[in-house]
């Protein structure tokens, strides 16, 4: 169910009265929200719910053994019972032939079952890793299976081909369930944390099934952290119209990035990368730069109607995007940009890989492994790859010259530091277009022909940036206003009129300018 | 509840600031009337700024036949950016300023024009309209003629026949021409006029008149006139609503057909959506194409000649596509086709306009120049219109010879005939 859809009206129609009429019973809110958030997922593809369940299940009892608590009987027997009841609900809704699922979900419960009762009979010091293993196998084994078997398969097959040993590679039809990576990797985080006994995990079932599957971030984030979100699960939410406004305003407000921005300019990218050969300059340009205005009004206007619809129901979820093309830096751009991927990655890979520790080249090192493997994340390609490798190189190449440190120095109020601030902020907005050259482009081969059309010197002409301008021009106005006034959220104050205003205004564009025919978010893909 | 530190990053005012002094129900009740007035006005002043809609108010109502009509005797205009126009009809509901008698004056022949928008003449001023000019070319080449356009914009083949049969006719028509374009596929389907039952023609609904009863009430209010005329935000919304509601009736009927179909399919899958969308489109064709053998085999049978005329569709100033293709060979043999396409096409060019391109993309009067001069070629071999012609040219003879006589009868010798 996409946001910006009709169904998704009806959805909100129905589910927000039963919210409102169950928001004061803890059990019962949650009950609701496990339900229609299955209902919002599975109206996509009803099978793929048993893997949520799979994640759910298992993440509520590891997060309790790596958090050193007894995990009892009656807890494994509740984690069973969830999986069984959603295999049976979501097969019940697919049609007949794909009743075969449940072999398979039987026979990983059989296996869970013996891995519990392996860690139960385990040393009580390795026990809580054990439980942490349990869970990185699973969700890691998940996302392994169903977004990489392929590409590791093709690359392997790649690799031996190129040694001149002649491979047969199977090659399975597999479909890759929306917002994976999103769940599984906040699934692991909480596991993580209750490891490290940064979290106390609770017993109760219900709540956690609620925050895994939570639907405005379900599919495509924010990655919460279960510190952050989990005890908004155990305790009855505020409501009041102040929050349902402001809500329902950055949820209107990403709405227009996506509707209006984003699918409005989409066209101009998708013309030039689905045929770069004979493009000009000017064009591949204008292409290049409507795709880093798509991706960023995309991803950043679902983050918007996420934090906002969690709002409107008295949840706070983090912010994911802080004007990301203000940065000045690769580092900065990364400190902004899909901040809760960014802190992720930082807290459970750089950190645990040594992160600034032992020495220079170690450091080095350690970036350079969290970038590829950040890259990797977002898809199964070796362009996604190579994005993640440009963007270690630079900011190695940033750490090496201190370029950090010097913009620190600088203030942005003298002659100097002007300039050093805005040639920063250009080169780093120059480097970040080059990363989503490779992002965007499904060969290196594409990438390369953008490349080099950039680089050739005719072909340039106003009309190709009309759109691009038209659409991108109110945004760059309010983010500039934005950063100006120290506020993420422009329609939240100042006098009440000017406020009402810009909602208006703001209603009126989505409905005028909107993008023929939904389409759907970049990172549901990831 | 929002913290203070919360309140700060996001501007929100925490709770203990509000509710300090709450408004009576009379100024709450002023407040919300205030506050809409002026939502209205800026949102009229935000579309007019920055999403300018062409102003095209339409001044239909239903008809005694069971489908939609022009409002008689109608004084309206239109204003888009393009063109200014205004539109009288007259007492029967045709785009005309004077009223038609049933019986047509004698030794004239009648055509009967029965189309959408298109024929209708939008976005053009009746001298500039297909049937005022048709007249005027037929007058000019010695026919003796007399349009009667009974085009209503929206229309669809279905309504048109209707039109026909329970209304045109009885102005005992000698030409009738149907207008096709490609919303008539849809519009066929949609009106539920007809329906194709095991490969027959069927009637089906009486009548087709959509949103006609809200559209009659709120036309008795001066005010809503005077808002349907004037305001771009009413155009705009109600273009959205009619686009909405046109998209639903499409999903519902793909929907029932893809039930349909799985019925048919005795409890297989449901087919996919490309089939569905191919049945539909299959479906639309049959009916369509039924619809106007039906009405060639009624205007015939009456004794009328019938012409279909093709309305291309514009892809760009220089690209047309003719909706005509998608007919059946049989149903395209059969019927007497006046099509413009390759006239357009030779006559378009980057710098010419032959359709407006900021109101509702009617032909502009050099397109309705190129539709006239291939419908003149067409109709000229008329049977029907033959017969006029002989009686125009025996007319005109014999006002000749009466003119030679006065001519004679006032040269001098003679005595001057009074």
């Amino acid at each position: 169910m996409l946001f910006n859809s009709g169904i998704f009206a009806l959805f909100l129609t129905v589910f927000l009265p039963l919210y409102f009429f169950s928001r004061r019973h803890v059990t019962a809110r949650n009950l609701l929200l496990i339900a229609s958030s299955y209902v919002f997922y599975g109206w996509w593809d009803p099978r793929f719910l048993i893997l949520v369940a799979i994640s759910t299940s298992v993440d509520y009892l590891a997060a309790l053994g790596a958090a050193g608590k007894e995990v009892r009987a009656i807890d494994q027997l509740k984690s069973a019972a969830f999986l069984v009841l959603v295999t049976l609900a979501s097969l019940g809704c697919a049609t007949s032939k794909d009743w075969w699922l449940a072999a398979p979900v039987a026979i990983g419960m059989a296996f869970a079952a013996l891995a519990i009762i392996a860690i139960r009979r385990s040393a009580e010091r390795v026990r809580r890793k054990y439980w942490l293993l349990l869970s990185l196998c699973t969700n890691l084994g998940i996302l392994a299976f169903f977004k990489y078997f392929n590409f590791f398969v093709g690359s392997a097959t790649a690799l031996l081909e190129a040694l001149g040993v002649h491979a047969q590679a199977p090659s399975l039809a597999i479909i890759l369930p929306v917002g994976l990576s999103f769940y599984t990797f906040q699934a692991i985080s909480r596991t993580i944390d209750s490891y490290q006994r940064r979290y106390e995990p609770q017993y109760s079932i219900i709540n956690y099934a609620a925050f895994h599957a939570f639907f405005p971030q379900l599919v495509a984030g924010p990655i919460e952290r279960a510190g952050h979100l989990m005890p908004q699960f155990e305790t009855v939410r505020p409501f009041d119209r102040q929050l349902f406004t402001t809500g329902a305003l950055l949820f209107a407000w990403g709405l227009y990035q996506k509707i209006v921005i984003a699918d409005n300019v989409s066209p101009l990218a998708n013309a030039v990368f689905n045929a770069p050969a004979n493009q000009t300059a000017g064009a591949t340009l204008a292409a290049v730069l409507a795709f880093a205005v798509q991706i960023y009004c995309d991803f950043c206007g679902y983050s918007n109607m996420a934090r906002g619809l969690a709002r409107c129901l008295g949840f706070d979820l983090m912010i994911n995007f802080n004007q990301p093309y203000f940065a000045r830096s690769p580092s900065e751009f990364w400190q902004r940009w899909h901040i809760s991927l960014s802190r992720w990655l930082r807290d459970y890979l750089y950190i645990t890989l040594g992160g600034n520790r032992g020495g220079q080249l170690k450091m080095y090192r350690n970036l350079m492994i969290t970038m590829l493997l950040g890259g990797l994340w977002h898809g199964a390609s070796w362009t996604f790859v190579a994005w993640g490798a440009f963007h270690g190189a630079i900011q190695v190449v940033y750490r090496a010259l201190r370029m950090d440190s010097l913009l620190e120095r600088s203030r942005f109020l003298t002659l100097r530091g002007f300039a050093i601030q805005t040639s920063s902020w250009f080169i780093t907005m120059c480097l970040v277009c080059i990363g989503w050259i490779l992002f965007r482009s499904r060969t290196f081969d594409q990438a390369v022909t953008v490349l080099g059309n950039l680089f050739a010197t005719s072909g340039y002409s106003a009309d190709q940036f009309a759109t691009l301008f038209a659409y991108s021009a109110p945004l760059a106005a309010v983010e500039i206003y934005q950063r100006a006034s120290g506020r993420l959220e422009v329609l939240t104050a100042g006098p009440f009129l000017v406020r009402y205003t810009a909602a208006v205004a703001l209603m009126l564009t989505l409905v005028a300018f909107s993008a023929p025919g939904g389409q759907e978010f970049i990172y549901f893909d990831f | 509840m929002i913290s203070e530190e919360r309140s700060a990053a996001t501007g929100l005012r925490p709770a203990g600031d509000r509710g300090k002094r709450l408004p009576t129900p009379l100024r709450r009740a002023l407040l919300g009337a205030a506050l809409l007035l002026y939502t209205l006005l800026f949102a009229e002043g935000f579309i007019r700024v920055f999403d300018p809609q062409p102003l095209m108010p339409r001044y239909i109502t239903g008809t005694a036949w069971g489908v939609r009509g022009n409002i008689p005797n109608a004084d309206y205009w239109h204003h888009t950016s393009e063109v200014d126009v205004r539109y009288r009809i007259n007492g029967q509901g045709l785009r005309a300023d004077h009223d038609y008698p049933q019986r047509k004056p004698p030794g004239t022949c009648r055509i009967g024009i029965f189309g959408d928008s298109f024929l209708f003449g939008l976005e053009v001023d009746i001298r500039d309209s297909f049937a005022d000019r048709l007249e005027k070319r037929l007058k000019s080449q010695g026919f003796a003629v007399e349009d009667l356009n009974f085009s209503v914009g929206g229309f669809g083949t279905a309504e048109m026949l209707q039109t026909y049969e329970q209304f045109g006719r009885n102005f005992d028509l000698d030409v009738v021409i149907f207008s096709w374009d490609t919303s008539d596929l849809e519009d066929n389907v949609r009106a539920n006029l007809y329906r194709l039952k095991s490969g027959n023609l069927e009637r089906a609904n009486g009548e087709y008149l959509p949103a006609v009863g809200v559209q009659d009430k709120l036309m008795q209010y001066r005010l809503y006139r005077f808002i349907a005329d004037h305001s771009e935000l009413y155009t705009f919304v109600r273009d959205r609503i009619s686009l909405f509601l046109k998209m639903r009736i499409k999903s519902e009927r793909k929907q029932s057909l893809s039930i349909a179909d799985a019925g048919e399919a005795e409890g297989g899958p449901p087919s996919p959506d490309n089939d569905i969308d191919e049945l539909q489109h299959r479906n639309k064709i049959d009916l369509s194409a039924a619809i106007l053998t039906h009405a060639d085999e009624v205007v015939t049978s009456s004794g009328a000649d019938f012409y279909v005329i093709d309305i291309p569709a514009r892809l760009s100033r220089t690209e047309f596509a003719s909706p005509l293709g998608v007919l059946p060979d049989t149903v395209r043999s059969r019927l007497k086709i006046i099509s413009p396409l390759s006239a357009l096409s030779k006559a378009a060019r980057p710098d010419l306009k032959l359709y407006y391109e900021k109101g509702q993309g009617h032909f502009t009067p050099i397109g309705v120049g190129i539709l006239v001069d291939e419908a003149v070629k067409s109709i000229v071999s008329s049977p029907r219109l033959a017969s006029c012609a002989e009686i125009a040219h025996r007319a005109a003879a014999a006002h000749e010879s009466i003119g030679h006589a006065i001519l004679s009868a006032s040269a001098p010798g003679f005595p001057r005939v009074p």
